[in-house]
This record gives structure tokens, sequence and C-alpha cells, in this order.
């Protein structure tokens, strides 16, 4: 057996080659050890059970079906094949040669199995040069076969990470133009708390939203994409550039909508639309106007007295077809302490391991427990609820909300911890709270509350803030403190205020007070963040005068 | 702020006597013996830390035989005299 042609090609095909010049190698290898004419290289593939043959790149391949002819029996087989005189083989087809015009004398097919014994293909030499295949070439064929295997085998790995890579590559470019369009820093807009955020799933999804002051008003908008891969991102890329342009553009939320869809009925895919909320806001009269193609549900919580409204989506998807006529859009109006919230069927079909959806009803009593607070933390909050929810499990699709506060009247301010702070917090709420008696009460369960902080929290460098909300005819007050231990106001011990004098310590007297001037005190602590946040209200009823 | 005047109907406590006052006025108490009076007309507003600062008084001087009494108490203050039980331990005018 002659070795040398063999370990020279050991050489050549352990180089990183693309799959076209490997395939070219290997058959110049056949051709050179086995001293053939012609050498071809079928691949097979497991999907389709066939093997392809690929002739010429701009050529459509040649496909076989496992278990046909005779490269198809060495593929099902797995066993060489050795035909000396192929014309007096029932299994060969002599069609290929009619039409090459080559005559094919004898062949030798064999298996490529790579090292793991799967299997890659099938080689097929043709016509050793003047004489047909022996045992000899078939011992020596088997030894190329595996090396060829191999090699072969290896190149198909690079190359599917090569793709893989590019596809990534693309998905991450998809990616970053979705996120870029994103409102990096949240419009300030007096009167309002606005928060929009958007956590992107792995693979796929294509949500959006907006929010920002245009000259229409604050524009709104959250928008999803139908779809998986790079598509969806980059429909919901054009629809948020579109929409900007249209508005800058000076047209109305009717002009803007309809241009929108129209445009995008004629540039996507006809499978592909987007649901879109897009709503304009007047910040000073509070007068919201949308259109929502086919996004739900639009939710308005109500704080005073707390309740829920839903709205209907006024039209159907955008980009699903153009519009003949457009319905006029829906308009509410926000009052104090209202939140619309705008939110992406990932969150309310976010899945946990046993197949349960997180669903509208937890999210409902989320913002509602917490309506209170500034909806970065509301978002924050719900974000979590979800992640604990899913237990791990994998994030399906992109999650999006948008929230939008009318703010109750009044102001939040940050204090450091210590009693010299409390002439501050004193100015502080007469600011905000005008009537003597209502302050007056409101000051004594601050100075109760911050007092108790000041004394038995643990002593740091952050600041304390209080956020005070006119609620009604009284006022709502959270005080927050960001470095906490767990320590509930309302489970402090009882005082005796009936004990004789000598029996009378002035601890726990503060905090009795409070329960005795507060309508409604409620404590929250979260461990994560080491936060813990009193709310209590004060009613002007209530108020000591 | 808070300040203190002594003066022919006792001793006036003008101001606000929150957590941040209790040290001057704790000092300036612990100075007085037998039956005082605290002219309370002008105090607009007390906390319980205030409360301690009194409750403490009226224990050292009943100890000698003496008290401490509040006058000039408005409906707010009385509210929260009240709601402590210092009116059960406290002569309130």
């Amino acid at each position: 057996m002659n070795l040398e042609p063999i370990l020279a090609l050991a050489g050549k095909l352990a180089a990183p080659h693309d799959l076209a010049t490997m395939l070219a190698e290997v058959m110049d290898a056949a051709i050179q050890v086995l001293g053939a004419e012609r050498a071809s290289v079928w691949l097979y593939e497991a999907e389709s059970d066939e093997l392809v043959l690929r002739v010429a790149s701009d050529i459509a391949p040649v496909r076989l079906a496992a278990g046909v002819g005779i490269v198809g029996t060495c593929a099902r087989t797995r066993q060489v094949i050795n035909v000396p005189d192929c014309y007096a083989d029932a299994r060969f087809d002599p069609s290929v040669d009619r039409k090459s015009g080559y005559r094919t004398r004898c062949l030798l097919a064999l298996p490529l199995i790579d090292h793991q014994g799967a299997l890659v293909g099938v080689m097929q030499v043709l016509n050793k040069k003047h004489a047909v295949f022996d045992a000899g070439d078939e011992a020596l064929g088997g030894v190329l076969a595996a090396q060829c295997a191999i090699a072969l085998q290896r190149t198909l790995m690079m190359q599917q990470v090569i793709e893989g890579e590019k596809l990534r590559r693309e998905m991450e470019t998809a990616r970053a133009l979705q996120m870029s369009t994103l409102p990096a820093v949240m419009p300030q807009v007096p009167g309002y708390d606005l928060y929009g955020t958007f956590q992107p799933a792995d693979l796929t999804g294509g949500d959006t939203f907006d929010l920002a002051m245009t000259e229409q008003g604050l524009l709104v908008v959250l928008g999803d994409a139908t779809g998986h891969g790079i598509g969806p991102a980059l429909s919901v890329t054009q629809m948020h550039a579109m929409l900007r342009m249209a508005l800058r553009l000076g047209a109305d939320l009717e002009r803007a909508y309809r241009n929108l869809n129209d445009q995008l009925a004629e540039r996507l895919p006809a499978d592909h639309y987007i649901t879109a909320f897009i709503g304009l806001l007047d910040p000073a009269t509070h007068v919201l106007r949308f259109h929502s193609g086919g996004q739900a549900p639009i939710l308005r919580y109500r704080a005073a007295p707390s309740r829920w409204e839903e709205h209907k989506p006024t039209l159907f998807p955008l980009a699903a077809m153009p519009l003949a006529r457009l319905p006029p859009a829906t308009t509410l109006v926000l009052e104090p302490g209202d939140v619309l919230a705008l939110i992406s069927d990932g969150i309310f079909e976010c899945e946990n391991a046993r197949g349960e959806q997180f669903g509208a009803e937890r999210v409902r009593r989320l913002i509602a427990e917490r309506h209170d607070a500034p909806m970065a933390e509301l978002a924050a909050g719900l974000l979590g609820a979800v992640q604990a929810f899913a237990e791990g499990a994998v994030q399906a699709d992109d999650m999006t909300l948008v929230l939008v506060k009318r703010e109750q009247a009044g102001a939040r301010r940050e204090f450091r911890r210590g009693v010299e702070s409390l002439a501050q917090i004193f100015a502080f709420t007469a600011e905000t709270v005008q009537e003597p008696a209502l302050r007056r009460t409101v000051d004594l369960v601050l100075e109760e509350l911050f007092t108790n902080i000041v004394k038995y929290g643990r002593a740091s460098d952050t600041k304390v803030s209080i956020d005070l909300r006119c609620a009604g005819q009284g006022v709502r007050v959270t005080l927050t403190d960001p470095d906490a231990e767990y320590f509930d106001p309302q489970s402090a011990p009882q005082p005796d205020v009936r004990a004789p004098l000598e029996r009378r310590q002035p601890g726990r007297l503060g905090l009795h007070l409070v329960r005795e001037l507060v309508d409604a005190l409620e404590y929250r602590y979260s461990r994560e963040e080491r936060a813990g946040r009193i709310t209590f209200t004060v009613g002007k009823r209530d108020a000591v005068d | 702020m808070l300040s203190i005047e002594p003066g022919a109907e006792g001793t006036a406590v003008i101001g606000r006597f929150d957590a941040a006052q209790c040290a001057t006025v704790q000092t300036y108490l612990d100075k007085l013996d037998g039956i005082v009076t605290l002219d309370c007309s002008r105090l607009e507003y007390i906390s319980s830390a205030g409360l301690g600062v009194l409750l403490k008084t009226q224990k050292r001087l009943m100890a000698a035989g003496g008290k401490l009494r509040l006058t000039g108490v408005n409906r707010h203050l009385r509210d929260i005299f009240v709601y402590s039980g210092f009116d059960q331990i406290f002569e309130i005018e």
C-alpha cells in the first residue's frame, strides 16, 4: 500500500477549508490515492434522509433518497460497495451517463462515517484506470473515507458555527437598532410621572415604546410586531422612526396614524403586522387622544375612588391593510392619581415551568397596590414579580411597559438622617399643606416616624425621602428609607397610657400618637432593596385643631 | 423654633417643641424646683419627644414634693395630652 499520498492528504485535510474547497480536496485525494478517473461526494442530510450532491454553486444540488441506487444503498448499509461492471448492476442508473456522455465502467462507493459513528455522506469513485477496484482499493478507500469523513464533519460544523454567528450578529444589529430608538431618558413633564421600559427576550420579539414631548403633545406609544427573528425588530424600528417623522412634519394623530398604517402595509410582508397604541396627551388639559391598532388591554387605574377602566382597540393592527376610513380616536381625561398602563403581552403571557401564565389579574393587583409609588419603582416591582413568577423559565417574548401617571398635587424631597432635619421637613410640609391643623397633624406623624428611623434605623449616609400628595380632602405621605431593617411601626407594642406616673415611660408614645392620628397606614419592606416604606393618609376631618 | 421666657404667670414655652428642642428645654427645666408652671398658650406644637421631657420633669419634681402645671393649653395640645394619658398625670388648665 502506498502510504505517501494518504499522509500528504491527512495534512491537507487538517487545514481549515470552506466546504467547497474541502470537497474538492477530498475528491482530488480519492482520485490520486485510488488511481481513479473521477470522484464525487454525496453529503447525507438527516432531516430529509437524502443524499445531496453539489455540482456547482449556481446549479441546484442533485438529491437522492437514502436506500435508492448504489450510493443510496451504501448510505443505508454503511458498507463499501464495489461494482466491477456498472451496466450489469440493476441498482445502477445509466441516465446520468446518458446526459453527461461519460461512460461509467466500474465504481467504488465508500460510506463516510465520522469518529462518533454518524453518517456524513457517501464517496463515489469511478473508473479505476486500466482496471477495476480490488480488495486493496477497498481497504485503502476505507482508510481514506474515514479521514475524509472527519475532515468533512469538522468543516460542516465550522460552517454551522459561522452561519449561526452571522445570524447572531444580524440579530444583534437588529436588536441594537430596536433599542437605539427607545427614549434614553424619560421626558420630564410637570404634573406627570412617566416611565417606559423594554426588556428584550433572548432571540425573538418585536416590541417598542415611545414617550416623547412633541409639538402636538406627549407622544405615548407601545408597539408589538408579530413574528420571530430579525423581521419584527426591524418592523417596529421602522414604525418608530416613521411616526416620529410624521409628527415632526406637523401631522396630527389621525394623519400620522393613517400614513403610518398605509406605508407599513405597503412595505411589510403580507403576514407581518404590528399591534400598536399611539396616543397624544396634552399635559395642560390632561386630554389623551389615542388610536390602538389591535393593542390591548388599555388599562387605566383610577385612584379616587380606586377602580379599573379598560379600553378597547380602535382599529385592526397596523400594516394589516390600508385604511379606507379612520374611526374617531378614543379620548380620555386623566384625573389626578390616574395611571394609564400599557403592557405588552410578553408580560401577561409570561409562563412558569407549570405552564401557568402571569395573567392580567396579577398585573392589576400590583398596580392597584403600588400606584402611589414612583412609576419607575412600580415598573421594577412588576418586572420583578414577573421574574419571580417565571421561576427561571426562559423569557419567551419581549416585555414592555409604559406607565403614564398624572400626579396628585404635591412634591417629594430627601432629608438627612438626624433630628436637625426636622426644621427642613416642617418647612417642606408648610409649602404643600396649607391648612394649619392638617399640617400640624402631618408634621407630628412625620416627626414621630422620621425620628424613629433616625433613632432605631441603620446608621447610613443615604437620605430618607418624603413624598407629600394631596389626596381628596387630606394628605397622603410616603416616607422611604432606602437602607432599612424590617420594622413595621404598626407592630410596635402599645404603651399603657392609663398607668400611674411612677410606671409611665416616655418610650413608645410616638408610635402610639401616630396610630391615633392617621386615617390609614401601610408599611412595605423590600428585602432585595433593603428599603422600607411607610405610607399614611391624614384627612382634614381627622386633623386636630 | 422654640423659645423659653420666664414670666409672672409661669415659664412661657413658645413655638414648636419637637425632638430637636429637647436638650435645650430639658436643661432649662432641670434647674427648676417646687411647683413649676409652664405657660403653653403660645406653644403651637409638641411631639412625643417633648412629652418625654415633661414626663421626666414631672417625675423629678413630684419625688421632691413639687409638680409641673400646664396652663393655657389649647385644644390641639389637649388632644395630644389626652391621647398620651397625660391628662391623668398632669394638672392641665
